[in-house]
């Protein structure tokens, strides 16, 4: 399901590890955030570049084919987290307590299965187009102004291996709750309750009429 | 066993992890590279000895698909599209095109509905992303729509139904991946995509005020706003017609040359939605968290996108394409039935998948079954099945199936229009927001069925072009 | 024996030697031999030298110019003005080429063994508005050229623009680019020609080379009948791909003729020109550049000058 859930803290070992993951994957976000800005923003420049200067951004098409990586991939432990992957869950959301967290645990425990041999997968990816021996350790570029391509490969593997982690707590928070038999287990994506969503509703919509009465 | 055999097993075993629970992505990946491994293996022979080498190359196949399949410009399109609609609420336009279309079309049996619809519409003009834009409308609208003492779930239905409007009026997302998928001119796919959503809108909007007659309950109407009222809605409204008129220019220019490529008209549009967001007082906090919720739905788009993939890459090895090809092309009955049918198999599909996925999965497989049936690529409107030239007729396809595959966004199980209704009001269940978006499906059934019968409604906008 | 081929598009000119090779091998080997064509299902165009790499396919198509640091001694045939005229020469040189030892072991690094060329004609431009017929009358136009092209026609001071392939009829169309630099069957399926005024005839400034490989495992694997099968099926393979292309051709001419579209010639003095400032400062460029990778680029160079030579 997609939208808002609320992770649950405290001050275990668990909840700390989970919060400073959580600002990592958070600045990481704002990295693919800011990447289509960016996009954004060289569009722009290359509209007012050809139309005024007769001078278009060169390799305007290569610039956006190695920033996609960026977008892509960056944010995709931060959604994990906030449970924002789309999922059917009419059936696991009829089970209760131990048996749904066991459910949950036996769901990230293969997505982990999967995500380290994606990891291994598209490190050798990586792995073919970077050389040191090569000219800008360069063993693939792109068709036109020929930037090399390990860099945007690598951010594949490195984005797999923060999603691995997040996986890895889910699985020791999961894990947990299905030993205690915890009703709100710490650490995992939790839908929020009617009135911590409005709570948080009321923060975007007062934030908006603040800016709009200014 | 036969590749086409592991084929359906691994897709029936991909289905299962769906059913219980797994993330669709993640499931379609797993499914993917299982089955590589599978056939790899069956071309050694299931020699004990060759698992290791058959399951390093199933890997290695499956490892270069989430980099090789997202470096793509025409993708770029997409996260762009969402960070307007998500620039569009700070900049204020959500609000004032709502205050509008409540001051213009409250009168109506419905009046709020009705709105709602009117504004989703319009801010649809802006947002490239269905999902988005229910979230935005779902925020503004059902509390408006609660208070006045409408039906909450029929308050649901409504933004759950309305979003999908965003995927036809461009910018769309989700017509810029079939354009890349059948590798058809993404200009004119959204042009294309004009006049259908415009038409959908009309007949949400008829339902409403047809239902709001008979049971009164369901939406009473809002009157007395002077005239003075309602002219002082529009100024607030009015830049969103600026920014559509960039967007169309880039596309479409009725009066000459259109002023650049789609990529960049998407990308110009955000940038003068973000100005006036600055404009309206925007500060670092709000343009962090819609860069944020820009990037969270860009990963979860994009990992369904390479997720999917890996499993269209088994699906290549396991020859299910080509089978499934031969087999439409084999059928002795009119196509126009045969085009039905594949139309029905969609909706069906549609339950249970997301509408991105289901392209990604099945065009590789049925557009080219689809051209076929009218005659092939280049037959002209003369000589094919539809009446239609193979150009216009990959446009009017293509509208069909985003319409479908809109459908499939409110439809349960897995309805992601619903999800996120339900997922920005906590108030609301999943299985509210799906009962009250049930009305909808017959407007959609008719809509389609009118595309279908017409398809000028399609075809008149890009042909001019 | 069963064999993988990734190759993408449709099927077409450029891909019917691959096809015809497949008729051949089930036919001389009684359906022993047979090859699987996939049209874009096993992998994306960029990516087939990392398949046949890792082993998915046995058989694969892929321009060197999509990825210049994956092949860099291909390049030295899409260098700027090498001077080749038709597709037979374009065969030649090609296959002189990839003959070379250190082209074999550049693209031994991923495990492939050259197999023929599918030779591509000259990539000339279709261009909107008046005609440019000089080197002075390309300064400022704006012009869809990827690569060591775009980099040819930069130094006449034109304006390289950059520009996917299926977004160049946009692009024409709203001015983005003036002009745009393909093969004829893709000025035909990216409708430039929909668009154009004109078309250079004989420019011929450059063009891309699109090889077959296989993988060497999987070539070893073979049984001698096999191998002898399909080394002896490339020379009427490549034949039969002549002739389809030379079909294509003819259309082209119709399409041309059919569209108004004006033939520019350049005169022998202008294209000197041209070739002064592009083609041997690019040569140049480029021999130093491989040279510094340990490349024998002036051997490279001078071998296709010789096949030329050879073949004229
Ligand atoms: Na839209
Ligand atoms: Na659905």
């Amino acid at each position: 399901m997609a939208g808002n859930a609320a992770v649950l803290e405290d001050g275990s070992r668990l909840s700390r590890i989970d919060r400073a993951l959580a600002g990592i994957e958070t600045k990481l976000a704002l990295v693919s955030g800011l990447a289509v800005f960016g996009l954004m923003l060289l569009a722009v420049v290359s509209v007012t570049g050809r139309n005024i200067l007769n001078v278009p951004v060169p390799g305007y098409v290569d610039w956006i084919e190695v920033t996609m990586p960026l977008i892509a991939f960056m944010g995709i432990s931060y959604t994990q987290r906030s449970g924002s992957h789309i999922r059917m869950d009419i059936l696991i959301g009829k089970l209760k307590g131990r048996m749904m967290w066991a459910a949950e645990l036996f769901s990230v425990l293969i997505m982990l299965v999967l995500v380290l041999f994606l990891i291994w997968g598209s490190w050798a990816h990586f792995a073919r187009s970077f050389d040191f021996a090569a000219p800008l350790w360069s063993r693939d570029s792109t068709i036109d102004i020929r930037l090399p391509i390990w860099p945007a490969k690598l951010l594949v593997p490195f984005a797999f291996s923060v999603l691995a982690l997040r996986l890895v707590l889910q699985v020791w928070a999961y894990g947990r709750a299905v030993v205690t038999g915890a009703e709100n287990p710490i650490a995992v994506p939790l839908p929020l309750s009617a009135a911590e969503q409005a709570a948080e509703e009321a923060s975007h919509v007062s934030a908006l009429d603040t800016k709009g009465a200014a | 066993m036969e590749p086409i055999d592991i084929g359906i097993i691994v897709s029936g075993v991909m289905l299962l992890f769906v059913v219980l629970g797994m993330r669709v992505a993640f499931a379609a990946a797993l499914a993917g590279f299982v089955g590589l491994t599978w056939i790899f293996w069956a071309k050694f022979g299931y020699n004990p000895d060759k698992f290791m080498k058959a399951l390093t190359i199933s890997v290695k196949t499956a490892g270069q698909v989430p980099h090789a399949k997202v470096s793509s410009q025409a993708l770029s399109l997409i996260p762009t599209f969402i960070l307007i609609g998500y620039l569009a609420y700070y900049a204020g336009l959500t609000k004032a095109l709502f205050e509008a279309a409540k001051r213009w079309a409250g009168w109506m049996p419905g009046g709020m509905a009705v709105a709602t619809v009117f504004a989703t519409a319009g801010f649809s003009a802006v947002s490239g992303a269905s999902v988005a834009t229910s979230a935005v409308f779902a925020r503004i609208a059902i509390p408006e729509m609660q208070a006045m003492g409408y039906n909450k779930r029929f308050a649901a239905g409504v933004v759950a139904a309305a979003g999908t409007l965003a995927s036809l009026i461009p910018p769309s997302a989700i017509l810029v991946i079939y354009a890349i998928i059948v590798e058809q001119d993404v200009g004119k796919l959204l042009l294309a995509g004009f006049i259908p959503g415009a038409f959908s809108a009309i007949v949400y909007v008829s339902l409403i005020v047809g239902m709001a007659m008979i049971w009164p309950s369901y939406g009473p109407k809002i009157t007395g706003y002077t005239w003075r009222e309602k002219f002082a809605s529009l100024p607030p409204a009015f830049p969103i017609f600026f920014v559509v008129g960039i967007i169309i220019f880039f596309i479409y220019n009725p009066f000459g040359d259109p002023w650049g490529t789609p990529t960049e008209g998407g990308a110009l549009g955000a940038f003068v939605v973000f100005l006036m967001a600055v404009i309206q007082g925007m500060r670092w906090g709000q343009l962090k968290d819609a860069l944020l919720e820009t990037a969270k739905l860009s990963a979860m788009i994009f990992t369904i996108v390479w997720g999917v993939l890996i499993y269209v890459r088994f699906l290549g090895f396991a020859q299910l394409p080509s089978a499934f090809a031969d087999w439409i092309s084999g059928l002795e009955q009119s196509p126009m039935l045969t085009l039905i049918f594949i139309l029905l198999a969609y909706a069906v599909l549609g339950m249970f998948m997301d509408a991105i996925g289901m392209l990604l999965l099945t065009l590789p497989v049925v557009y080219p079954a689809v051209m076929a049936l009218n005659g092939g690529e280049g037959v002209l409107a003369a000589d094919s099945a539809f009446g239609m030239s193979g150009p216009m007729c990959a446009i009017w396809f293509g509208i069909l199936v985003v319409k479908m595959a809109e459908f499939c966004l409110i439809t349960p199980p897995i309805g992601l229009n619903c999800f996120v209704v339900a997922g920005v009001r906590d108030d609301l269940t999943v299985q509210d927001v799906f009962r009250g978006v049930m009305p909808f499906f017959f407007a959609d059934a008719a809509t389609i069925g009118l595309l279908i019968a017409f398809p000028q409604i399609v075809l008149y906008l890009p042909s001019l072009a | 024996t069963e064999w993988n081929v990734s190759v993408w598009g449709k099927p077409r000119a450029f891909t019917s030697h691959v096809e015809v090779l497949n008729e051949m091998l089930q036919e001389k080997t009684g359906g022993a031999f047979k090859l699987n064509i996939s049209y874009g299902g096993l992998s994306s165009n960029k990516e087939n030298l990392d398949g046949i790499s890792i082993g998915a396919f046995e058989m694969a198509q892929f321009c060197a110019g999509y990825h210049e640091d994956k092949n860099p001694t291909l390049t030295v045939l899409e260098l700027p003005f090498i001077g080749v005229n038709t597709l037979e020469e374009e065969v030649a040189v090609s296959q002189a080429l990839y003959a070379h030892p250190a082209v074999a072991k550049d693209l031994g690094r991923w495990n492939a063994r050259l197999l023929m060329p599918s030779p591509m004609p000259q990539y000339n431009i279709v261009g909107t508005g008046e005609v440019r017929d000089t080197v002075a009358k390309m300064d400022g136009m704006r012009v869809r050229a990827t690569g060591g092209l775009g980099e040819a026609f930069k130094a006449v001071g034109a304006v390289p623009t950059s520009v996917t392939a299926t977004e160049t009829y946009n692009a024409m169309e709203s001015g983005v680019v003036d002009t745009v630099s393909f093969a004829q069957h893709a000025h035909l399926a990216f409708r430039t020609i929909d668009q154009a005024d004109w078309w250079t005839a004989n420019l011929n400034p450059g063009t891309v080379n699109c090889p077959i490989v296989v993988n060497t495992d999987a070539y070893d694997a073979l049984s001698d009948e096999e191998r002898a099968a399909l080394d002896s099926s490339i020379e009427p393979a490549l034949a039969h791909y002549l002739e389809v292309y030379g079909e294509v051709l003819k259309k082209w001419d119709a399409v041309l003729a059919e569209r108004e579209v004006t033939k520019v010639m350049f005169t022998e003095e202008e294209l000197d020109k041209f070739r002064a400032v592009a083609a041997g400062p690019a040569r140049a460029a480029w021999i130093e550049k491989m040279s510094a990778q340990g490349i024998p680029a002036q051997e490279l160079v001078d071998l296709v000058d010789s096949t030329l030579a050879d073949n004229r």
